[in-house]
């Protein structure tokens, strides 16, 4: 009965379901950790230039181009169970059918938490094009700061961090 | 004999029961690419659900894990644009969806086989949990069939060998 297979097994089978538990147990503390850390998000100049597709050349499209502040302390976010920060800048505007537009124009991974003061002035990363391969007829957009907190186990997090007070509009083409 | 039939049946159950709960086909899948670095590795086991069929829409900053035809593997990738076209009526809308792995510098286009947009049908699921590790036992088995075998012949050597 007590043979070494036996002693083996148990032993495994205990390690295994304490391993388990505590795994579930640092998964649960995540929602224990509240922070709802805000930032500033200014947006600093829109443009449209006229250009080509990238993909089909013989096609006009127009590309904005959004000049950005972005200034926040997300430390907070950075619990034990933190693994990385996937912070993002977001366009939002509905056209003329009411449909939802999101567009990320920027992103950023932050792993360590004294990377997490962010202070960036920067411009769209990300081609920012509308479906209608013009912006004449799409009204003016929101922006908003937004990040995923991404966990070494357990559940992803999203929040918002900022956003802009008033729509801006997109100026004519260049 | 019977015990083993219960086991494999139970398994399916709550792998058809977890789905049913999460609105996808495949509550559970592996990380197969490494273009979610240094969020997934390579073995991480992700938990997806989808959201429910009356509120079908995915967000910006979404993990998706989407299916398109002609595509060996499933990938898993963030989503980068969402545009909602069609009818008037927000219900019926459909979604277009843009992505890109985290540590792709360029977008998902030229995976798409062709298709400008990833369309809700392609989409598996979301990502909601992550577990790491667990899943490289798939990998190394299918890496190395050998270990394949070698685990499956010593479970069905200990079956034979151990009497209750």
């Amino acid at each position: 009965m007590h043979s070494l297979y036996a002693r083996v097994n148990n032993v495994s089978a205990t390690m295994s379901s304490c391993l388990m538990a505590l795994l579930a147990a640092i998964a649960l503390s995540t929602f224990l950790f509240t922070a709802d850390p805000k930032g500033d998000l200014a947006i600093t100049n829109v443009k449209v230039t006229a250009g080509r597709d990238r993909r089909y050349r013989n096609k006009s499209q127009d590309y904005a181009l959004v000049n950005f502040n972005v200034s926040a302390d997300l430390t907070p976010l950075f619990n034990w169970n933190t693994k990385q920060l996937f912070l993002y800048l977001e366009a939002e505007y509905e056209n003329a059918k009411g449909g939802k537009n999101d567009v990320v124009i920027w992103d950023r991974i932050v792993r360590r938490k004294e990377d997490a003061f962010i202070n960036v002035v920067g411009k769209n990363k990300y081609a920012f094009k509308d479906i209608t391969n013009t912006f004449k007829k799409v009204p003016a957009a929101h922006y908003a700061l937004k990040y995923n907190v991404m966990p070494y186990v357990g559940a992803l997090t999203y929040g918002e961090a900022g956003r802009t007070l008033e729509s801006l509009e997109f100026p004519a083409a260049e | 004999m019977l015990n083993f039939a219960s086991v494999i049946t139970s398994g399916l159950m709550m792998w058809k029961t977890l789905g049913a709960i999460t609105n996808t086909a495949s509550p559970i899948v592996v990380v197969l690419s490494g273009s979610m670095e240094p969020a997934f590795y390579r073995g991480d086991l992700l938990f997806l659900s989808n959201p429910s069929a009356e509120e079908a829409k995915y967000g910006t900053g979404d993990i998706v894990v989407y299916n398109v035809p002609g595509a060996a593997i499933p990938i898993v990738h963030r989503v980068l644009e969402t545009r909602e076209t069609g009818s008037k009526n927000r219900a019926q809308r459909e979604q277009k969806l843009l992505t890109k792995g985290d540590n792709n510098p360029v977008d998902d286009i030229d995976l798409y086989n062709g298709l400008q947009w990833l369309e809700r049908k392609h989409v598996v699921g979301v990502v909601r949990g992550f577990l790491p590790y667990v899943g490289y036992v798939t990998i190394a088995m299918n890496d190395f069939p050998q270990l394949k075998y070698a685990l499956l012949g010593g479970l069905g050597l200990l079956a034979l060998i151990q009497r209750e």
